[in-house]
C-alpha cells in the first residue's frame, strides 16, 4: 500500500496542454475519484500515473519514491480498464495468473492466489471459461481479480462500470467499496458520473480543462463548491445573474436582473458592484404559494411543469427575465399545480456568489 | 395462397442463383483442366520430339524419385522457399505492428503506396534488385564505404539472391495482411500485459503472437506456396544457376522437349504444396482457435 503524490504535472500533445500543472496528494488506503467532463485531463492523469503516458513535465512519486521514469511493468499497480481489455485466448484462471506468472511464482502458489481471487470477487467455478462466456458484470469482477492478483501497491480504475447498466452499476460500485476496504488498498478511479463519484469516493478531485478545479470529500463539494463549474458538476444547481451592492461579513446583498435585492453568503472575491452568478440547490429554495406580492429577498414566479418522483416534487417555476428555475420540494408536503403563484426565498448561507455572472437558469 | 408465394420466392431465388454457376464452373475448368492433363500427361513415357507415348505408366515418377538432381531441386525448392517464408515474415510482423499501431494520418497513404508497389510486376522489380544488389550496385557501394567489406559480395546469381527476390516479392501482401490482423487486437491487451508485469518480449509471446496467429500462418502459407512457385526471380536473379523445381520444369519444356517429365516434376511441386498446407491446417486445428467464439 502506498501514497502518491503529482508535483506540477503536466501532458502537453502538440500545442494542447492535457494536463496542467496538476498537484495531487493521494493518502495510503484512500479512495480517491477523478471526476470531470470528457477532455478534462482525467484519463491522462491516470494514465501516467499508471506509467502508459509519459508526462511532459513534473514528478510522479508512489510511497516516496519517484517512479516519473519508470516503466510500467515495474511499478507494481494493479490496473482496471474502461474496455476491461482481458486476454480472450485465455480462461478466466489464466487471466487472473497472468500477472503471477510475469512475476514467476510457482504454480502451487499461482493457484492459491488464483481461488482467493475467485472467492474474493464472488465468481468461484469460472476458473476454466473463457471471457466471452461472462457476462459484462462477470468480466468486470475478473479484470477486477487480475489487477488485485499480485497485491499490487496501488490500484487503477479507468471508467470501468461505464458498460454496465444502471443496477449492475450500482451494485459494482457496492462491491468494489465492500473489496477495497477490505483490502485497504490505496485507489484511484476515474468517472465523469458524478453520483458514482459522491458514491465511492473517501475524497474527489474535480477536473476541468486539464486543470484541478477543487479536491474535497463528497460533502465539501457539494455543499461548499469553489467555483461555479463545481457547484454545476456535483449535484443539480440553479444560477441567479445579478449584481452585489454590498457587502457585510459574511452575508452580501445582491441586486438581481429583475430588480429583486436578495441576500447571499459572501465569499472572498465578492465586492460590491462586481457582477455575479449565485448559485442555488433545487431543494434549499422555500416556497410560498400565492403571494400578496414579493417581500423582502423574495422572487416571485410561475409553475410551469411538476414532475412528482414520490419521494421529492420537482417544480420548474418561470420568474421574471430568467430561465425556469428547479425547485425541488419534499414529496410527503402539500403539492402545488402548475400554474400556481408561488415566492421563492432562501438562508442566505445557501446562495453562493460567484463571480462573472451573466447567466441565469437551471445548470 | 402462402404457399404458392413462398415457392414463387424460393424459384426467385434459385433463379438468382443460377448465375453463380457459370463462374463456378469456368474457374472450376481453368483450374482443373490444366492440372489435369499434367497429371495425365506425366504418365506417358516421352518418345523424344515431343512425342509421347500411347500407354500409361510410371516411369517419369520412378525416374524422378530416384534420381538425385531432382530430388535435389525439390529440396532446393523447398528450403529457399521456407527461409524467404521465415524472412518475409520476420521483417512483415515490425512493419505491420508499427504501421497498425501507429497514430499518423500518414499511415494510409504508406498502406496505399504497398498496394502500389503489389501490383508492380515481377519483372520490372527484379530488375531493379538485380541494378541495387550488382557488384557496382548501391548496396555493395554503401558497405564498402562504411567498411564492413573490403570487397563486392556476392548477391546475385546464386541462392542468396534468389531468396531476397522471393522476399522482395512476397513482402507487401504480407504486411498487409498482418497489419489487418494487428489492427484488430486492442492496444488496451497490451497495456494490461504491460501494467501486470510482462516485458515487452512476453507481451509479444503471450498476447500479440497467439491473438495474430491465424493471421501469421495464414500469411506463412501463402508466402511459402507463391515461393515455392515462383519462377522469375529463380530464373533471373539465380543467373540459371539456382535449380529450383521450376527452373527445371521450364528446362526440360524447352531445352529438352521432355513433357511428360516435365509434367511429372510439376505434379510433383503440386503434390508437395498441397500436403504442406494441409499437414499445416491440421497442426492449427490441434491449438485451440486464439480468437475463439463459444
Amino acid at each position: 500500500m502506498a501514497s502518491v503524490t503529482l508535483e506540477g504535472v503536466s501532458k502537453v500533445y502538440g500545442r494542447h496542454p492535457a494536463v496542467n500543472e496538476v498537484n495531487l496528494a493521494i493518502e495510503d488506503g484512500e479512495f480517491l475519484v477523478l471526476l470531470g467532463p470528457s477532455g478534462c485531463g482525467k484519463t491522462t492523469t491516470l494514465r501516467m500515473i499508471a506509467g502508459l503516458v509519459e508526462p511532459t513535465q513534473g514528478v510522479i512519486r508512489i510511497g516516496g519514491a519517484d517512479v516519473t521514469a519508470l516503466p510500467a511493468r515495474k511499478r507494481n499497480i494493479g490496473m482496471v480498464f474502461q474496455d476491461y481489455a482481458l486476454f480472450p485466448h485465455m480462461t478466466i484462471g489464466e487471466n487472473i495468473a497472468f500477472g503471477l506468472r510475469e512475476r514467476h511464482l510457482d504454480e502451487v502458489a499461482i493457484k492459491r492466489r488464483v481461488s482467493e481471487l475467485l472467492a474474493l470477487t464472488r465468481l468461484p467455478g469460472f476458473e476454466r471459461r473463457y471471457p466471452d462466456q461472462l457476462s459484462g458484470g462477470q468480466q468486470q469482477r475478473v479484470a477486477l481479480a487480475r489487477a488485485l492478483a499480485y497485491s499490487p501497491t496501488l490500484l487503477l480504475m479507468d471508467e470501468p462500470l461505464g458498460a454496465l447498466d444502471l443496477k449492475l452499476r450500482e451494485a459494482m460500485q457496492v462491491e468494489l467499496r465492500r473489496v477495497q476496504r477490505a483490502l485497504g488498498i490505496t485507489t484511484i478511479f476515474v468517472t465523469h458520473d458524478q453520483e458514482e463519484a459522491m458514491s465511492l469516493a473517501d475524497r474527489i478531485v474535480v477536473m476541468s480543462e486539464g486543470r484541478v478545479e477543487q479536491t474535497g470529500t463528497p460533502e465539501d463539494l457539494y455543499r461548499r463548491p469553489a467555483s461555479a463549474f463545481v457547484a454545476n458538476f456535483v449535484g443539480k444547481v440553479n444560477f441567479l445573474a445579478g449584481t452585489v451592492r454590498s457587502v457585510t461579513g459574511a452575508v452580501c446583498t445582491v441586486a438581481l436582473a429583475d430588480g429583486t435585492v436578495v441576500e447571499a453568503s459572501a465569499r472572498a472575491d465578492c465586492s460590491a458592484g462586481a457582477a455575479v452568478r449565485l448559485a442555488l440547490r433545487p431543494e434549499h429554495f422555500r416556497v410560498v404559494p400565492e403571494p400578496s406580492g414579493a417581500a423582502k429577498g423574495q422572487i416571485c414566479g410561475t409553475i410551469e411543469q411538476r414532475r412528482f418522483l414520490g419521494n421529492v416534487v420537482h417544480y420548474y417555476v418561470r420568474t421574471k427575465g430568467d430561465l425556469p428555475l428547479l425547485v425541488e420540494q419534499a414529496g410527503a408536503g402539500p403539492v402545488l399545480e402548475v400554474g400556481e403563484r408561488v415566492a421563492l426565498s432562501w438562508l442566505s448561507e445557501h446562495a453562493l456568489a460567484f463571480a462573472g455572472g451573466e447567466r441565469g437558469g437551471t445548470g | 395462397m402462402a404457399r404458392d408465394i413462398v415457392k414463387r420466392e424460393l424459384t426467385g431465388a434459385a433463379r438468382w442463383r443460377l448465375f453463380l454457376w457459370p463462374p463456378l464452373l469456368l474457374s472450376a475448368a481453368l483450374l482443373i483442366l490444366p492440372q489435369a492433363s499434367f497429371v495425365w500427361m506425366s504418365l506417358h513415357k516421352n518418345l523424344g520430339m515431343g512425342l509421347v507415348s500411347p500407354g500409361l505408366v510410371p516411369d517419369n515418377y520412378l525416374r524422378v524419385l530416384s534420381d538425385p538432381f531432382y530430388l535435389g531441386s525439390l529440396w532446393l525448392t523447398f528450403r529457399l522457399s521456407l527461409t524467404a517464408t521465415a524472412i518475409g515474415l520476420a521483417a512483415a510482423f515490425p512493419t505491420a505492428y508499427l504501421l497498425a499501431r501507429a497514430r499518423s494520418r500518414w499511415i494510409s497513404f504508406l498502406i496505399v503506396l504497398l498496394l502500389i508497389s503489389s501490383f508492380v510486376t515481377i519483372v520490372v522489380k527484379v530488375l531493379g534488385l538485380s541494378l541495387v544488389l550488382g557488384q557496382e550496385g548501391v548496396v555493395n557501394q554503401f558497405l564498402e564505404w562504411i567498411g564492413i567489406v573490403a570487397e563486392p559480395l556476392r548477391m546475385l546469381n546464386d541462392e542468396t539472391g534468389v531468396v531476397i527476390g522471393l522476399v522482395q516479392y512476397t513482402l507487401p501482401f504480407l504486411v498487409m495482411l498482418l497489419f489487418s490482423v494487428i489492427q484488430t487486437i486492442p492496444a488496451s491487451l497490451e497495456e494490461a500485459a504491460e501494467l501486470h508485469g510482462a516485458t515487452r518480449l512476453s507481451t509479444f509471446r503471450r498476447i500479440l503472437l497467439p491473438l495474430a496467429l491465424p493471421g501469421v500462418i495464414a500469411g506463412a502459407l501463402m508466402t511459402f506456396n507463391l515461393n515455392m512457385g515462383a519462377f522469375t526471380s529463380a530464373v533471373l536473379l539465380g543467373g540459371g544457376k539456382v535449380l529450383t523445381l521450376p527452373v527445371v520444369i521450364q528446362r526440360k519444356i524447352f531445352l529438352d522437349v521432355d513433357y511428360p517429365l516435365a509434367a511429372c516434376l510439376a505434379t510433383l511441386l503440386v503434390v508437395m504444396v498441397f500436403l504442406f498446407n494441409v499437414a499445416a491446417a491440421l497442426a492449427l486445428r490441434r491449438t485451440r482457435h486464439p480468437l475463439r467464439t463459444p
